[in-house]
């Protein structure tokens, strides 16, 4: 009798302790699983990088060569805005919406990026750039993923031309672009003087994410670079 | 719910494996500055300009806008030039020593330095070029793009951080009565609005190569500790069971 109770109970521990670990187990793995994920490839290039604002090319259809077939999405450009840092930035299409920060340089003169802490899935704005809606290129990046998963721009691949992002400035303007372009950069042919420069008369926008991971070597190989023009501002 | 996981096994972060960020590998040759051209003496205008070495040859790109249009009937000259061996600054209206209102080019000196190269639209580039209106931008709106040779001081500027894009000309008409009556401090045949400076912006490096905004880490396969964690419990519900299977037989 005794030795019965002790083998019902050791039994029954025993199996519970299993069906607790079997379950836990499962659970786990099926969550492992759930939580594999990977950034949209963007396309390698889509869209026309600035183009002339409407107004110069009035009454003129413009051509597309063969190497850029995607259709015409400019819209007149908007007045250009004064001085006012960018605040957050919102992109619907992809359902980003951050605060951004400013950046500078890093040391070895590339684009610094946020740095693990508080502020490293937020975007960033290049401090030395025009502020968004000033005239010429204004450069907002972010990190696709973090040791931590995906940051803010994991997404960004699946922007495509005609895309609203809104920029949210300091002095409560809100700076409209639309998409132009969308293009993927290897960073070992990296044409900063388009991405950094390009149209310096019209109010521009660039967002900058990396793209390509070359499991090889662990690390991305490739920048993704969405291009868009001022179509708008409101308070 | 991955998040609390997340948090009760530590070592799933710890498994990330940890991607070592891709060096900046420029494709463009040549080192490039960049400015943003912000208004001076209550200007209204507003501009960005670019420079891009190549040995001692620079593609210049200035552009701008908003400037005053007209001048005695004309369009107006907006003399522009890189100013070098300053503080590479541009200056505030404490630099206004005569106290009239307008930063005159002089007085603007401490900040941005002297000229070291006249971003003219043909000819001569050199300082002696400096106030030649025949030979500068003219009209309210610009986008100047020359390549043209710079001369050892410009260059060693622009390297320090000391290179300083400045555009002038003012409307008279936003100047003090004061001011507006003054004539230059260049060339004494001209008032003070005509060669004051309008826009400044200070050149710094732009940045060279890519991007490393991103580690890689959902690129492989992610929760490896989630993964190890419950495998080991399902190995370990089976070691129990199998114990259980023994505890019975041993009966």
């Amino acid at each position: 009798m005794r030795r019965r109770l002790a083998g019902t109970g050791r039994r029954g521990v025993l199996t519970l302790l299993a069906l607790v670990a079997v379950a836990a187990g499962l659970v786990l793995v099926v969550v492992a699983v759930a939580a594999q994920q990977s950034a949209p490839r963007p396309p390698r290039a889509v869209g026309r990088i600035d183009p002339a604002p409407t107004t110069a090319v009035a009454g003129t259809p413009r051509t597309s060569t063969s190497d850029d077939p995607a259709p015409e999405v400019a819209g007149p450009t908007s007045t250009p805005l004064g001085a006012s840092p960018p605040v957050r930035v919102t992109i619907p299409r992809i359902a980003v919406r951050s605060p951004v920060l400013p950046v500078g340089l890093a040391h070895d003169g590339t684009l610094a990026v946020p740095q693990p802490g508080p502020d490293l899935d937020k975007a960033a704005w290049f401090e030395k750039s025009p502020t968004p809606g000033q005239p010429g290129p204004a450069i907002i990046e972010g990190h696709v993923d973090s040791e931590q998963g995906p940051s803010v721009f994991f997404r960004l691949g699946d922007v495509r031309p005609g895309d609203t992002i809104r920029v949210l400035r300091r002095d409560g303007i809100t700076a409209v672009f639309t998409v132009d372009a969308v293009r993927d950069f290897q960073k070992s042919s990296f044409p900063t003087s388009v991405v950094y420069g390009g149209d310096l008369h019209t109010p521009q926008l660039r967002v900058i994410t990396c793209s390509d991971f070359d499991a090889s070597i662990h690390h991305h190989v490739g920048n993704e670079v969405v291009f868009a023009h001022l179509t708008a501002s409101h308070r | 719910m991955r998040k609390s996981l997340r948090a009760l096994v530590p070592i799933a972060a710890a498994a990330v494996p940890f991607a070592v960020l891709a060096g900046p590998a420029s494709a463009d040759t040549g080192t490039s500055y960049q400015t943003t051209l912000n208004a001076l003496n209550h200007s209204s205008g507003s501009g960005m300009a670019t420079v891009t070495v190549h040995g001692n040859q620079a593609d210049v790109k200035v552009s701008w806008s908003g400037l005053a249009a007209q001048f005695n009937g004309g369009d107006y000259p907006h003399v522009q030039h890189i100013h070098i061996g300053g503080q590479g600054a541009c200056p505030t209206i404490a630099d206004d020593k005569n106290n009239d209102g307008v930063i005159s080019t002089t007085e603007g000196g401490p900040a941005y330095g002297g000229i070291g190269t006249t971003l003219s639209t043909k000819g001569d580039t050199s300082p002696k070029a400096a106030t030649d209106i025949k030979i500068a931008p003219a009209g309210g709106s610009t986008d100047y793009s020359r390549t043209i040779t710079l001369s050892n001081d410009t260059m060693q500027s622009l390297e320090a951080g000391t290179g300083v894009v400045v555009v002038h000309g003012l409307d008279p008409a936003t100047l003090s009565k004061q001011a507006q009556k003054e004539q230059s401090d260049l060339v004494p045949s001209l008032p003070l609005a005509a060669t004051s400076p309008a826009l400044c912006g200070a050149l710094s490096s732009m940045p060279s190569g890519g991007v490393a905004t991103g580690t890689g880490s959902t690129s492989g396969v992610e929760q490896l500790g989630t993964f190890a964690l419950g495998g080991g419990l399902l190995a370990l519900g089976g070691a129990a069971f199998a114990t259980r299977r023994r505890v019975t037989a041993g009966r």
